[in-house]
């Protein structure tokens, strides 16, 4: 599903990202990656949507090699990879279903799609009832829901979530981690980027360490290391 | 489905002008100032020639015959002057006629009246009024009736070719031609900037809208395109609200223009008239042009999709 061969991304003048990363995530598989601030966790994220170019190396997603990505081919990646993040980047001034239905419309979905697919993607993070309301009328976990229901709508293969915790308390927290596992049932692959000791902890997943732009573990069911 | 497109676009770009109105409203009166100015130098020229041909049609020849000369020799110079190529008209103004007109003229000059009284019969001869193709031609005709047979019946040829009044009047056309031209290009200019900034504005403004498109896979041209739909209509409001400042202004001008040419080919209005889609098209065309290169440079420089 996602292959990166000898990855490395340099900055200018000379600080490095990522050194000589290798790595191999099956599909279906739900995969955190921690580390420290600072050691290439971001990045990596931002590489697997074509956010960031590796310097040298190559990403392959689904047979796919987007290192060299033409930018009019970065769009059909992107709705093939659903995006999570801290900030929760949503509309204030449209409404939960507006929000999600816009990430259909600007991708040139027909009306009838539109409706077809928001109360299921509504459906899926339990906030259909809420549908009407706008994001300042939720809670902090409720707002992730919706982002994560606007990542669902293209019914993508892989969701990458950068920190998708990170504004939340606990309580809220813990439904998240709860609805990306019950997306992962459904067969989605979950990129999880977080430095969330207890919801790596917790998951018992596959987890990926970095340190200063290395992979210093790689566990199948792993534990938060540093 | 490009239909339903279409419409998000334009709708994206409605609400874009709806959210930045002032910003709208700036941007549309330099546009109406560029177009109105446009129109000034479009009327000044039209006007220029109207007077040019106004002063041309009053350049003629005229032939004047002694009194004793029968009609039938001045038909016969007559007729020698239509066979010339050059000429376009010849006016026949009788012995009569031309007292007539003379007496007309003179009506409120009592000597002049009492000095005709004095003399027996009429002292005017047939007059002969030639209008020619061109000016150039006025010469030739002149040289033409120099041969002898003619010279003995001929008193006097009068030709004032008003050369210097319409060099005068081209000179100043010209001028403001210029003038106008050097305005219609700096508010051109100020217009280009206005535009380009204002786009740069509404960039700005819709950046976490934009963000999301690009994180959800909208496409290149989805982004790009109501920028462009904005453009077009500011251009489409400038023209329609120039439209609606020059025609009235045309029309009440007409009156005056009509009295001070004394023609009533001075017709600002019924050239608006006649020829509204071409001009308003035109300037709609160049404008929607100026807004389309504007958002492109700003869209280049400014929007990272």
């Amino acid at each position: 599903m996602i292959r990166l061969k000898n990855v490395s991304k340099t900055y200018p003048p000379d600080i490095v990202g990522l050194q000589n990363i290798n790595l191999h995530i099956r599909p279906g598989e739900f995969v955190s990656i921690v580390g420290q601030s600072g050691t290439g966790k971001t990045t990596l994220a931002k590489m697997l949507i074509a956010e960031e170019h590796p310097s040298h190396g190559q990403i392959i997603i689904g047979g796919w090699d987007i290192s060299e990505i033409k930018p009019s081919d970065i769009p059909l990646l992107r709705r093939q990879i659903g995006v999570v993040f801290q900030d929760f980047k949503l509309l204030p001034k449209k409404t939960v279903a507006e929000n999600v239905s816009f990430a259909l419309e600007v991708c040139g979905a027909s009306p009838t799609q539109v409706r077809h697919i928001v109360p299921q993607a509504l459906n899926i993070v339990g906030l259909l009832d809420k549908r009407d309301r706008y994001p300042r009328q939720l809670s902090g976990g409720e707002q992730q829901r919706v982002v994560i229901a606007r990542a669902l709508v293209h019914r993508p293969k892989i969701i990458v979530a950068d920190e998708p915790t990170g504004n939340l308390d606990t309580l809220n927290t813990r439904e998240i981690i709860t609805l990306l596992e019950k997306i992962n049932s459904f067969g989605t692959t979950i990129v999880l980027v977080t430095h969330n000791r207890e919801v790596v902890n917790e998951l018992r997943r596959r987890v990926i360490t970095l340190d200063r732009g290395l992979i210093v573990s790689d566990q199948e069911e792993g534990k938060y290391l540093l | 489905m490009i239909l339903v497109t279409a419409a998000r676009v334009i709708g994206t770009a409605a609400r874009s002008l709806k959210r930045n109105i002032w910003l709208t409203l700036a941007t549309v009166s330099v546009l109406i100032l560029t177009l109105v100015s446009a129109n000034m130098l479009l009327a000044l020229n039209v006007l220029g020639k109207v007077a040019l041909s106004a002063v041309r049609a009053k350049v003629d020849v005229s032939v004047y015959f002694t009194p004793e000369t029968e009609e039938n020799r001045v038909q016969t110079v007559k007729i020698f002057l239509l066979s010339l190529p050059e000429v376009k008209d010849v006016e026949y103004v009788s012995a009569a006629r031309a007292l007539e007109r003379f007496s007309d003229l003179h009506k409120n000059d009592d000597d002049v009246l009492a000095s005709l009284g004095e003399l027996e019969g009429n002292p005017l001869g047939a007059t002969l009024i030639v209008k020619a193709r061109s000016l150039d031609a006025y010469p030739r005709i002149m040289s033409a009736l120099e041969q002898p047979s003619y010279a003995s019946v001929i008193e006097a040829k009068n030709f004032d070719d008003r050369r210097s009044v319409i060099e005068r009047i081209e000179t100043v056309s010209h001028r403001i031609e210029n003038g106008g031209i050097a305005v219609s290009l700096l508010f051109l200019f100020i217009a280009l900037l206005i535009v380009l900034n204002t786009i740069r504005m509404s960039i700005y403004s819709r950046r976490d809208e934009i963000a999301i498109m690009r994180l959800v896979g909208a496409s290149d041209g989805f982004i790009r395109a109501p920028f462009y739909v904005e453009a077009l209509l500011w251009s489409l409001l400038a023209v329609v609200v120039a439209g609606a400042i020059v025609m009235p202004a045309a029309h009440f001008a007409q009156p005056f223009l009509q009295s001070f040419f004394g023609t009533s080919g001075a017709d600002l209005a019924g050239f608006y008239r006649v020829n509204f889609l071409r001009v308003f098209g035109l300037q709609l065309g160049a404008t929607a042009g100026l807004g389309l290169l504007a958002t492109k440079i700003a869209t280049s420089r400014y929007l990272k999709v």
